[in-house]
């Protein structure tokens, strides 16, 4: 298989087999956005809103570029966000807007 | 108490398992893009089937799509010795893979 | 290997990052949309706080001391836990991977990080990181070594790469010299690496890691 082919027929998140270095024994107390990211999607889940299955799913649609940028969380939540927009729960402005609105509070208990 | 099975009931497609413990099969050499569940290492490669897992289960490749419904499928736990899946193999020959699939991706060998 | 292995404890009033910011902002647009309620997250992370590997190793530790228990486990590795009280949130199902003195048992997930959360907790980082998902399946003898786990050759190893709804968790072996320990005692001899596979159970380890 040519190299185009590979890269559509070999998921980014796949990596059985693959040439790797040493493992270095990382681990880390979760921050607590993305302990609240875990427990999203596993709420996601109970409400079939999406399920574990469509989150790999959506986790794999990011492509290799961001797969590789992203951490682990990151990739849910931004994976959790393109789903929805696709399931048209949220839209991408309703999401940009109240971003924007989150951002902001910080600002102001800054300056209060 | 001895219940021998009553006679006449014909099972729905998909209920009975197609493989059994001990048989041997293949797994299908296709390459869908978008997502999947068989990983490409296995691709084509032969093993024994260890175990039949029950109840059969909704095909879970199709679940990452939201369908969640349709016809159910057993998974296999599979026995694939580690020397067939990577070429020269230094471990010891009995090393080997377990690996659960779908039986949409087996044919029998 | 991505930048953001190592991620920085933020101090108190350091301002929220990008994706903190949009976690943020997806759940309080669910909860205004009602499609979640307001407290279930919350509830969730108490559920997720409440599985730590100390469970697994009670689970080991009974095993270990009573024979008809192992058997149910090994027969059906979910019900074995729910008789403990542990459930299984996930609804994934569980096969527990006895150890003997000709296998050893390891376990990984090649395509994510599928790990048997309900009963060990969460995985650590390096589980879900390339050089144990990719090396694993390939050279396990080589990956145990890095563990200072060396199996000798006469020892089968089997690697369980988890593809579906089913979660793996090994029993490991009982270390000799145990024989008058007690359940508890056992059970803070067993860590999660042990239950993951790369390490054995030995009594000079205390700490449930």
């Amino acid at each position: 298989m040519n190299a185009s082919q590979n890269l559509i027929q070999r998921l980014p998140t796949e990596l059985g087999g693959l040439p790797a270095g040493p493992i270095e024994r990382i681990e880390h107390q979760l921050l607590p956005w993305e302990k609240r990211c875990h427990a999203l999607a596993d709420v996601l889940d109970y409400h079939k809103l999406i399920n574990t299955e469509e989150k790999r799913c959506g986790v794999e649609a990011l492509g290799g570029e961001i797969v590789g940028a992203l951490s682990y969380y990151e990739r849910w939540i931004v994976a959790f966000a393109n789903i929805l927009f696709r399931k048209q729960l949220i839209t991408p402005e309703e999401l940009a807007v109240k971003m924007d609105e989150v951002a902001a509070r910080h600002g102001r208990e800054e300056n209060a | 108490m001895n219940m021998t099975s009553i006679g006449g009931i014909v099972k729905a497609d998909g209920e009975a398992s197609r493989f059994h413990a001990g048989d041997r099969v293949a797994i299908s050499t296709r390459f869908p893009i978008g997502h999947y569940r068989v990983p490409l290492y296995i691709r084509g490669k032969t093993g024994v089937v260890e175990s039949v897992t029950e109840p059969p289960a909704v095909n879970n490749e199709e679940e990452g799509f939201g369908r969640n419904a349709g016809m159910k499928r057993h998974y296999y736990r599979l026995a694939i010795p580690l020397a067939e899946l990577w070429p020269g193999y230094t471990g010891s020959a009995n090393d080997g893979l377990r690996i659960e699939v779908s039986e949409s991706w087996l044919e029998r060998r | 290997m991505h930048p953001h292995d190592h991620t920085p404890i933020l101090a108190p009033d350091e301002a929220p990052g990008y994706y903190e910011v949009m976690e943020t902002a997806v759940r309080e647009l669910l909860i205004e949309k009602h499609l979640i309620g307001p407290d279930e997250i919350r509830r969730q992370i108490e559920v997720l706080d409440s599985r730590t590997p100390a469970l697994g190793a009670q689970v080991v530790a009974k095993a270990w001391v009573d024979p008809e228990f192992r058997a149910r486990l090994i027969a059906n590795g979910r019900k074995g836990c729910e008789e403990l009280g542990i459930t299984f949130y996930d609804d994934t199902e569980l096969i527990v991977l006895e150890n003997t003195d000709k296998i050893h048992n390891l376990i990984v997930c090649t395509l994510c990080s599928c790990y048997p959360r309900p009963v060990l907790g969460l995985p650590p980082d390096w589980y879900k990181l390339k050089p144990y998902r990719a090396r694993a399946v390939k050279e396990p003898r080589k990956v145990l070594a890095e563990f200072g786990t060396p199996i000798d050759d006469d020892v089968e190893i089997r690697v369980s790469d988890s593809t579906s709804a089913v979660r793996y968790l090994v029993l490991p072996l009982r270390p000799a010299g145990t024989e008058e320990f007690s359940e508890g005692e056992l059970a803070s001899l067993v860590t999660r690496d042990a239950m993951i596979g790369v390490t054995k159970v030995s009594t000079e380890r205390r700490n449930i890691q």
